[in-house]
């Protein structure tokens, strides 16, 4: 299935990309995910903080992805 | 009002709505841009926001706020994009029956913002642009 990934902050400057389709297998979760994402970028992987949001809330990593679902990738957050 | 915007706060207008007959006081925090930041020298900085995301976190930030804190209240608007040393960049305003209460529920909602709503600074400076963070890796 292709999954919808937006990348934010430094994560968008290291993939140069605010977004992408990537295709993975069905049933897949937040933590296989995120390990696929670090194998393609491994910039992102040697971060030592990699946060995931799922349609906008942050999910465990045990949660499964489904289709229809955007998934986003971020460092820790800096706002304020 | 949770808000995220381009423009600048409008930090009256903001006070004149939230002011109330039942309120005795109103606590605002303001963050703005500054012009140093560890070792060097910020010329702008660029926000970026993941919107649905971050007003969503907002809106959980006010409720939580308000459940914890007896405030009647709370405003929150965040800029992003590019902007200036010294310019505004969160207002937060809170209003209740009495200040201790104001007090408390606007520390609670920018450590909450700080920890949890997903905006990134980026400064400029003369020497190049970083994430705020990124040089402490």
């Amino acid at each position: 299935m292709r999954i919808k990934i937006r990348y934010f902050g430094q994560f968008r400057d290291i993939t140069s990309k605010h977004e992408e389709y990537i295709t993975v297998k069905e049933g897949i979760t937040v933590s296989e995910i995120r390990e696929h994402i670090k194998n393609i970028y491994p910039k992102i992987a040697a971060k030592s903080e990699i946060l995931v949001a799922v349609n906008g809330n942050f999910g465990s990593l045990d949660q499964v992805i489904e289709e229809k679902d955007e998934v986003a990738f971020f460092p820790p957050v800096s706002g304020g | 009002m949770i808000k995220l915007q381009k423009e600048e706060i409008d930090i009256l207008d903001i006070l004149e709505r939230i002011k109330n007959p039942e309120s005795g006081g109103i606590v605002t925090f303001l963050g703005t841009v500054r012009e140093n930041s560890k070792d060097h020298v910020v010329s702008k900085m660029e926000i970026e926001v993941y919107e649905d995301m971050a007003l969503r976190q907002l809106e959980a930030i006010r409720s939580e706020a308000k459940e914890k804190f007896d405030v009647h209240e709370i405003n929150i608007v965040h800029r992003y994009g590019e902007l200036n040393v010294q310019d505004n960049i969160v207002f937060i305003a809170v209003a209740s029956r009495h200040r201790k209460e104001a007090f408390d529920a606007c520390i609670f909602v920018i450590n909450e913002l700080k920890k949890r709503v997903p905006i990134w600074k980026k400064e400029i400076t003369p020497e190049g642009n970083f994430w705020v963070d990124e040089k402490n890796e």
